[in-house]
């Protein structure tokens, strides 16, 4: 075994996690279509006055992709808790940091589907300017990597507490707070239509990148002692 | 914590509390002190200007050591979590449960006592201002690490998740103050270790009232904190009796 290399066993268990989701079909359904209720829900219930505003409409696409990723990555460990697989998993012949990784690399890929239904949902739902969409996937990009750190990390200490998935947002979303005040400033710029130096002067890319950078090595490093 | 090393294996029977005339003389200056520190604020300091509230500006004393003592109580979280990770010793778990404890009591002081100058200061209870909301921040951060030690199914668990969070947390802390720094700013800029007279004017006696307040509410700070990790031992102990109970 020695001869499989960190990277290969990390991904091969991110192969898992999504060819497991993809027979079971437990967690991805549930967050498309909360993103897409959430969507309606907003489309009928914001005044015509706030959906001109890029800002309010970035607002609340980013707080839908927080909700939804919640609710995606509470289901993380249960996953592996509901078949009594948790032990196994930790049996591998991997470092800790390893399974965080791919349990990570698992939520970006359902987070990133979530993102990629849900972007254009808005755009339709609210008229919003699209057109800088590869910027735009940047951003999210930058945003995810963050969240599901975060979300990860935090998901295993929620999975062994008594009220599971209640305690995962009040941990998450005060840590968040920095990614996602990133995420709404960066995309509402860029629905508002403004020029890539603008956006870029601004310099919030440059707190995205290190709140990812944080946060994956804390979240690799903390996950040792999140899970027994 | 130089009494502590004798309780550490002890589980059978409740030692005697050594530390009790100390918790006595710390609690006598604490208390001493916020008496002094009140007078001063009362009678002392000089009236303020009318644009920092007049004689509402006295609520400043109480409000700024509150702000630090919070901080202080989170970076003993932050430090004790790192003890705890590292060598499993209960008395960091439960110097970790206390500060975070005592913080959220500073931070909710700093939370109420901030509202009530800026209402009548700045026309409004509530601003969205990079000190404010870095604060509230901080103070759910804290709160959500509070339940989460009240959510585990046992204690030793408790501590190493909540020690998780409590390390998490703390690095969140300054990415958080430079983004909400970045995304508006309101806060009068206070005083510092490094130029405490800056921001509104303040003379000597009020210097003498701010630093009199800084000490004696560390000193309950302190007492608080020996106290609230006193209590987490006798607690342990009342276990420690209760399962030889049910053994025997």
């Amino acid at each position: 075994m020695s001869g499989v290399g960190f990277v290969a066993k990390t991904a091969a268990l991110t192969r898992k996690d999504l060819r497991v989701e993809a027979r079971s079909r437990d967690t991805l359904p549930p967050m498309l279509a909360f993103a897409f209720t959430v969507a309606l829900v907003l489309a009928f219930t914001l005044p015509d006055a706030t959906r001109a505003s890029a800002k309010v409409v970035a607002g609340f696409l980013w707080i839908t992709v927080l909700f939804a990723g919640l609710i995606g990555f509470a289901r993380t460990f249960e996953v592996e808790r509901e078949e009594g697989a948790l032990d196994a998993l930790l049996l591998v012949p991997l470092d800790r940091s390893g399974i965080f990784f791919s349990k990570a690399a698992a939520n970006l890929v359902f987070l990133a589907l979530v993102e990629v239904f849900l972007v254009p949902v808005f755009g339709l739902f609210f008229s919003l300017d699209l057109s800088s969409w590869l910027m735009l996937a940047l951003v999210v990009v930058l945003v995810d990597i963050g969240f599901v750190a975060v979300g990860t990390l935090f998901a295993s200490l929620a999975s062994q507490t008594r009220s599971r998935e209640l305690i995962l947002p009040i941990l998450a979303l005060p840590v968040l707070v920095p990614a996602f005040i990133a995420g709404v400033e960066l995309s509402a710029d860029l629905f508002a239509g403004a020029g890539l130096d603008d956006i870029a002067a601004r310099g919030w890319f440059g707190i995205l990148l290190f709140f990812d950078a944080v946060f994956l090595v804390v979240g690799a490093l903390g996950f040792e002692f999140a899970i027994d | 914590m130089s009494a502590t090393a004798t309780t550490e294996a002890s589980p059978a029977i409740p030692p005697s509390r050594s530390d009790r005339p100390t918790l006595t003389w710390l609690a006598v200056a604490a208390w001493g002190g916020v008496t002094v520190a009140l007078l001063l604020i009362f009678f002392v300091a000089r009236e303020a200007d009318v644009a920092m509230g007049g004689q509402l500006q006295r609520i400043f004393y109480v409000h700024v050591p509150s702000a630090w003592l919070s901080y202080l109580g989170f970076a003993i979280v932050f430090v004790c979590s790192i003890a705890y990770l590292k060598t499993g010793a209960r008395r960091w778990d439960l110097l970790a449960h206390g500060a975070a404890e005592i913080g959220v009591l500073f931070a909710t002081l700093v939370l109420i006592t901030g509202p009530i100058w800026a209402r009548p200061v700045w026309g409004t209870w509530w601003q969205w201002d990079a000190r404010l909301t870095s604060t509230l921040v901080l103070w759910l951060t804290y709160v959500g690490y509070l339940l989460l030690r009240g959510l585990a199914t046992d204690r030793t668990r408790a501590g190493r998740l909540a020690a998780v969070v409590g390390i998490v947390g703390f690095i969140d802390v300054p990415i958080v103050h430079f983004s909400v720094q970045w995304w508006r700013t309101l806060h009068p800029m206070g005083p510092t270790i490094a130029d405490p007279t800056r921001s509104s004017g303040l003379g000597g006696p009020e210097l003498i009232t701010f630093f009199t307040a800084l000490v004696a509410f560390t000193l309950l700070f302190a007492w608080l904190l020996a106290v609230r990790v006193r209590l987490g031992r006798t607690a342990d102990d009342l276990d420690a009796l209760e399962l030889r109970a049910f053994r025997s």
